[in-house]
């Protein structure tokens, strides 16, 4: 019995003393926890204050099988079965055997929806056995925090996400996903907490505390309206020419800030949503959209003029076997550079540069990459394509062909934003501006980080050039064999460049990108706007003109007519003569007569109706005009009521 | 001694005799502090709790002002406004609006 004693003895004191910091250890891990205190993500924000993302509590709703009662499951699992039914669409028998089999196979975590917002969550809660308190009822609710983006699929890929998948591994897309750990994450706190009862946690001491900092919000140079038009026109596009995908950007033209961007790609089933950004990820051979940059380029080395003559050769050359072609049969005869410009001649535009350069092809491509076409533009949305512009000492890439298929925009490879940032540097009189998605950074009404306009160079060609090909630009859409003619619009101007360009052609032949590069107006230019369309349908059309510039034109169109057109005039109080005597006569009128029939003759109807009306009588118009005859005549007495007929001319 | 001592306290002898009451206003006053103690305690906690059921509350006006503002969204668009407006016939106009500023009134 001692001995048992003794045991005992030793073992209290074992556990007490020897092994005693570590159970202790493990008891308070159990009850006392550095708690993590998440911090808020911060919001997105349109240029206008409208939200693009934030993030929302969501909900999942399971269901333990085992917690009703056979009375409680019996009663409610048809109004149940029937409520699911109607929520998801799906018929109440479904239900009904689902959840008898969850009862029986023991499943207390039976999943009844995923994702709910907040209407739905209450929506559910309404529903038979859900709206019971969770230990009669068995509804568990679960609830995370999701990245929600209230303009829906509407520039969904540039507004972007930072997403973490079970691996740890994090996909960063558009705005959201760039600028996520520098200014929208925050910072998370920590704290130490006790548990209390119902899955509580109070803190319990000031020390080792970090306070959680919410991530700032970060407001975007994308208006609203212009997505909304942008994305709409290009939608339509892309249906009507069954294409693949396309994207628009709009930007300012001043400032290099981003006003729209759309990128919508084509899933299986023919509809079409923001798959992955190619305006800014996707580098493409540019087409006829190039020959801007190889005129400003040769313009530049004042190697030509706009007025040089130049034989288009019936509408072929060759080079090494390889043939171009103009894509009007037979060619356009003796043209001049602008004009072989405007009507997008192959042929005109390979002859004046290989006739300018063909000895030192490196001169051609050190004035582009002088304009600093081959940089990437330095943007902070991740992923953005690579420009590619073969240099004649790279004897690796570079060979005969290089130089006279670089003059119309094969055998070089540019993204549209890289483009359109060209476009607008000519637009701009030659200053560069990097395009910017970012206006300010904001701590709710404080600002923590200004973005300002980024100049990449201020003169990619001098003034005179600018104007030059501004103006070919300007005839492209202006003049009737400008090959954008067909969006001229009386009402207001627009300047640009179309392209039509065969892609994949080592694939397959016939698939082409459409494109339309420009400005507008073309005076003074407020936006410039860039519209590619991948691989539309040959049967409906593959032309720049026809398949990407009508989406330009919505776009200037719609932008036209939402700027009001402002005239000041400096004084409304005109006084006019005769409208005055005349209001003085028949004032004088009206006081003077009461009681008495005033002399109307030669008053206009309104103004009799109005006099006689107020004294009380009814009158009877017959004809129009003014009053030529009374039948009760002046200066007789009147009674109320007394009907009186004016004759009028 | 030790032994006397022991068993006075366990007889409660310092309860009952003469002097006693100023043993009691020690064990009133501390009680006194117990009692304080626990109930501060019990307000720590059910503030707790009130911080999280407000937390709660603050979550669900969120989620009722984004989607709020996600219909408000879609219904200002101008795209939903023009097709909700294409059957009665009206479009939007290609002429943009004049405003007329009235300089100077006198």
């Amino acid at each position: 019995m001692f001995f048992f004693a003794l045991l005992v003895v030793y073992k209290l004191v074992d556990i007490q003393f020897v092994q005693g910091d570590q159970y202790r250890e493990l008891a308070e891990k159990r009850t006392v926890q550095n708690v993590t205190i998440p911090a808020n993500r911060g919001n997105v924000y349109s240029a206008d204050g409208s939200l693009l993302a934030t993030s929302v509590p969501k909900y999942d709703i399971r269901f333990d099988a085992l917690t009703p009662s056979d009375k409680n499951f019996k009663k409610h699992l048809k109004g149940l079965s029937d409520s699911l039914a109607k929520f998801h669409g799906k018929s109440s028998s479904y239900y009904q055997q689902n959840i008898r089999k969850a009862r029986a196979n023991k499943n207390r975590y039976f999943l009844l929806a995923r994702n709910l917002g907040y209407t739905e969550y209450l929506r559910f809660r309404s529903f038979p056995l859900l709206n019971m308190k969770s230990y009669s009822g068995g509804v568990i609710v679960e609830q995370t925090t999701k990245r929600e983006h209230p303009m829906g699929a509407i520039a969904e890929r540039t507004i972007g996400y930072e997403r973490w998948d079970d691996q740890g591994n994090v996909t960063r897309p558009g705005i959201d996903g760039a600028f996520g750990s520098k200014y929208l994450r925050g910072k998370d706190g920590k704290r130490l907490k006790q548990k209390i009862g119902k899955g509580q946690w109070k803190p319990i001491s000031d020390a080792n505390e970090i306070e959680p900092q919410n991530g700032y919000d970060v407001y975007t140079t994308i208006d609203v309206n212009i997505q909304d038009i942008a994305h709409h026109a290009l939608l339509e596009q892309l249906e009507k020419f069954s294409a693949d995908h396309g994207s628009v950007i709009v930007m300012e033209t001043k400032t290099g800030e981003i006003k729209a961007i759309s990128n919508l790609g084509r899933t299986s089933k023919g509809t079409y949503y923001e798959r992955l950004n190619y305006a800014v990820g996707e580098s493409h051979e540019p087409g006829s959209t190039f020959k801007l940059m190889a005129m400003v380029a040769a313009l530049e080395d004042k190697v030509i003029d706009t007025s040089d003559v130049v034989d288009t050769e019936k509408g072929i050359l060759s080079f090494y076997g390889r043939k171009v072609r103009d894509s009007k049969h037979g060619g356009y005869g003796k043209i001049s550079a602008s004009k072989a410009f405007e009507v997008s001649s192959n042929t005109g535009l390979v002859k004046l540069i290989t006739g300018s350069y063909k000895n030192k092809p490196s001169k051609f491509v050190d004035r582009l990459y002088k304009m600093g076409l081959n940089n990437t533009l330095d943007l902070p949305i991740i992923g953005e394509g690579k420009p590619f512009i073969p240099h004649p000492r790279d004897k690796k890439e570079w060979d005969g062909l290089d130089l006279p298929w670089m003059a119309f925009g094969y055998g070089v490879s540019l993204t549209p934003l890289q483009t359109l940032t060209f476009y607008n540097a000519i637009a701009n009189d030659g200053e560069m501006v990097k395009p910017r998605f970012l206006r300010e950074v904001k701590e709710f009404n404080k600002i923590i980080v200004p973005f300002e306009k980024e100049v990449i160079n201020s003169a990619v060609c001098s003034k005179e050039t600018a104007k030059k090909v501004q103006q070919m630009m300007k005839n492209v859409v202006d003049k009737k064999h400008g090959t954008a003619h067909n969006i001229y619009s009386p009402n207001f101007s627009m300047a640009g460049k179309t392209g039509t360009c065969q892609t994949e052609y080592w694939k397959e032949p016939g698939l082409y990108i459409s494109s339309f590069a420009g400005y507008f107006p073309a005076e003074n230019p407020k936006y410039s706007c860039i519209v590619v369309i991948h691989k539309p349908d040959k049967k409906v059309g593959y032309y720049g003109n026809v398949v990407a510039a009508p989406v330009f034109e919505k776009i200037a169109q719609k932008i036209y007519s939402d700027t009001p057109m402002v005239d000041a005039i400096e004084n409304l109080e005109e006084k006019f003569a005769a409208v005055n005597s005349s209001y003085d006569s028949y004032y004088a009128t009206a006081q003077k007569y009461k009681t008495i029939m005033p002399d109307v003759k030669g008053l206009p109807a309104m103004d009799a109706i109005t006099l006689l009306e107020n004294m009380g009588m009814k009158v009877t118009l017959k004809g129009s005009g003014n009053v030529k005859s009374q039948s009760v005549s002046k200066g007789k007495k009147i009674k109320k009521n007394q009907t009186v007929i004016l004759q009028l001319s | 001694m030790a032994k006397k001592k022991l068993n006075s306290i366990l007889k409660g002898t310092f309860l009952i005799s003469e002097d006693s009451f100023k043993n009691w206003r020690l064990i009133i006053f501390l009680s006194f502090l117990a009692i304080v103690m626990i109930a501060s305690s019990h307000s720590a906690d059910s503030k707790v709790h009130e911080i999280a059921r407000l937390t709660e509350e603050v979550k669900e006006y969120r989620s009722i002002l984004v989607e709020g503002r996600k219909k408000f969204m879609e219904l200002k668009m101008e795209s939903s406004i023009s097709n909700k407006l294409k059957e009665k016939g009206i479009s939007a106009s290609d002429a943009p609006p004049k405003k007329i500023i009235v300089k100077s009134q006198n």
